[in-house]
C-alpha cells in the first residue's frame, strides 16, 4: 500500500482512530513499537484501558463469529440484500408462471387422452357386445337363458330327418335363439340327413332319444310344438313320443368353430 | 493481553451460543464488523506509536460502527444500499491496509 511511512505527527489528517493529539512527554515514547507491543501483551495487567478494549474486542469477536456463521448458513438468502431478494423473487415468479403454463398444457393433454381412451373403451365395449350376439347366432359361444327341452323317444326307429328338420323350423319360427340337438349346435348351415332312426346332423351321427335344448320364450315355443297337426302330433303318429318341458335355465353349450369365409368380406 | 483474551472469548462465545440476530440489525452487522475492525487496527497502530488512549479508542470504535450502519441504512432507503455498502467496505479496507502497513513497520521494521 502506501510506501511512505505516515507522518508520526498524530494531528495529521490520516490520524488513525484511537490516536490522540500529542500529550505531555511520556517516558514510553522512548520505547520502540515492538517493545510497547511486548509490554502490552506480557505481563497481563488489569488496567482500565485493557478492560475497555477487551470489552469492545469481545463485541467485535461476537459480531465476527455471528456474521461468519450466518454467511456459512445453508440458505444463501440469509445475507442477501433487499434488491437481490426482489430479483430472486421475480425470477421465481417467472419460473412459477412457466411451470403453471406447462402444467396447464399437460393437464389439457391428459384430459384429451382420457377422453379419447374413453371413446376407444366404449367402442371396444360395443364391439364385445356385438361379438357376443353374433357368436350366439353363429354358435361360437355358449348361451344360457329360459327355454324348453324337447325330447323325442324313437323306440321303433321310425323318425326321419325331415321330421327333426320340421321341429327345428317350427322352433325357429317361434323365436328360438339358440338350439342344440344331442350335443350338436344348430346354426344357419345345419343340415339333417338319413332316415328311420339313422340320422346325421351336420355329418355327425346322433341316436335316439333326440334331445333338443332350445333357448327362447317358453310361452311361444311350447304351443308352437303342440299345435294340432304340429311337430308333436306328427311324431306321435309315427309311434315316437315327444315331450316338451319348459325351463327357466337352459344351457346351450355345444360350440361350433368360427369359420373365416373364403370369399365374402364385410362391406361395412 | 486481556484485550486479546476478550477477542478470543467473543469469537468462541459467538460460535458456541449461536445467538439469533434480530432481523432489523442483520443487514448492518457485516458493515459494523468491518468498521470495528478498522477501529481495532487504528487502535493497535496508535498503541505501537505510543499514543493510545482508551477513551479515544472507545469513541472511535462506537462511532465507526454507528456511522457505517447509518450509511448502509441511508443507502437502503435511497435504493443504493448495495453500492454504498461496497463503498464503505472499500474505504475501510483502504484504511485497514494503511494501518496494517504502519503496524508492519513497527513490528518488522520493514
Amino acid at each position: 500500500m502506501n510506501s511512505e511511512e505516515p507522518p508520526p505527527n498524530p494531528g495529521a489528517p490520516q490520524t488513525p482512530p484511537g490516536s490522540q493529539p500529542p500529550g505531555p512527554p511520556d517516558p514510553r515514547r522512548q520505547m520502540t513499537g515492538r517493545q510497547r507491543l511486548a509490554a502490552g501483551l506480557w505481563p497481563p495487567r488489569v488496567t482500565r484501558a485493557q478492560l475497555v478494549v477487551a470489552l469492545l474486542l469481545f463485541v467485535l469477536g461476537l459480531g465476527l463469529a455471528i456474521q461468519v456463521r450466518s454467511t456459512n448458513d445453508d440458505s444463501a438468502l440469509r445475507g442477501a440484500r433487499q434488491e437481490d431478494l426482489v430479483r430472486i423473487l421475480d425470477e421465481l415468479d417467472g419460473r412459477t408462471e412457466r411451470l403453471e403454463d406447462e402444467k396447464q398444457r399437460l393437464d389439457d393433454q391428459q384430459t384429451e387422452l382420457e377422453t379419447s381412451s374413453d371413446q376407444a373403451e366404449e367402442a371396444r365395449k360395443q364391439t364385445r357386445e356385438k361379438e357376443q350376439q353374433l357368436g350366439i347366432l353363429a354358435g361360437t359361444v355358449a348361451a344360457r337363458g329360459p327355454g324348453i327341452t324337447l325330447t323325442v323317444q324313437d323306440a321303433g326307429g321310425t323318425v326321419d330327418s325331415d321330421m327333426l328338420l320340421d321341429a327345428i323350423q317350427e322352433l325357429r319360427a317361434a323365436g328360438a335363439e339358440a338350439i342344440q340337438v344331442n350335443g350338436v349346435r344348430v346354426v344357419a348351415a345345419t343340415y339333417f340327413s338319413g332316415s328311420d332312426g339313422d340320422i346325421e346332423v351336420d355329418g355327425k351321427r346322433i341316436r335316439a332319444p333326440y334331445r333338443f335344448k332350445v333357448i327362447g320364450k317358453p310361452q311361444d315355443l311350447e304351443p308352437a310344438l303342440n299345435i294340432p297337426g304340429g311337430v308333436v302330433q306328427t311324431l306321435e303318429r309315427e309311434q315316437a313320443t315327444a315331450t316338451v318341458a319348459a325351463s327357466e335355465e337352459i344351457v346351450v353349450d355345444a360350440l361350433r368353430p368360427a369359420q373365416r369365409p373364403d370369399y365374402a368380406r364385410s362391406s361395412s | 493481553m486481556i484485550a486479546v483474551l476478550g477477542l478470543v472469548v467473543g469469537v468462541v462465545v459467538g460460535l458456541l451460543v449461536r445467538p439469533e440476530v434480530p432481523a432489523v440489525v442483520e443487514p448492518y452487522l457485516p458493515i459494523a464488523v468491518v468498521a470495528a475492525l478498522d477501529a481495532v487496527f487504528g487502535g493497535l497502530r496508535a498503541m505501537l506509536d505510543g499514543i493510545f488512549v482508551d477513551k479515544v479508542f472507545v469513541v472511535s470504535f462506537l462511532s465507526n460502527v454507528v456511522v457505517a450502519a447509518l450509511i448502509v441504512f441511508l443507502g437502503d432507503k435511497l435504493g443504493v444500499g448495495a453500492q454504498l455498502s461496497t463503498g464503505v467496505v472499500v474505504v475501510f479496507g483502504i484504511r485497514i491496509f494503511s494501518n496494517a502497513a504502519a503496524i508492519r513497520r513497527h513490528v518488522f521494521r520493514a
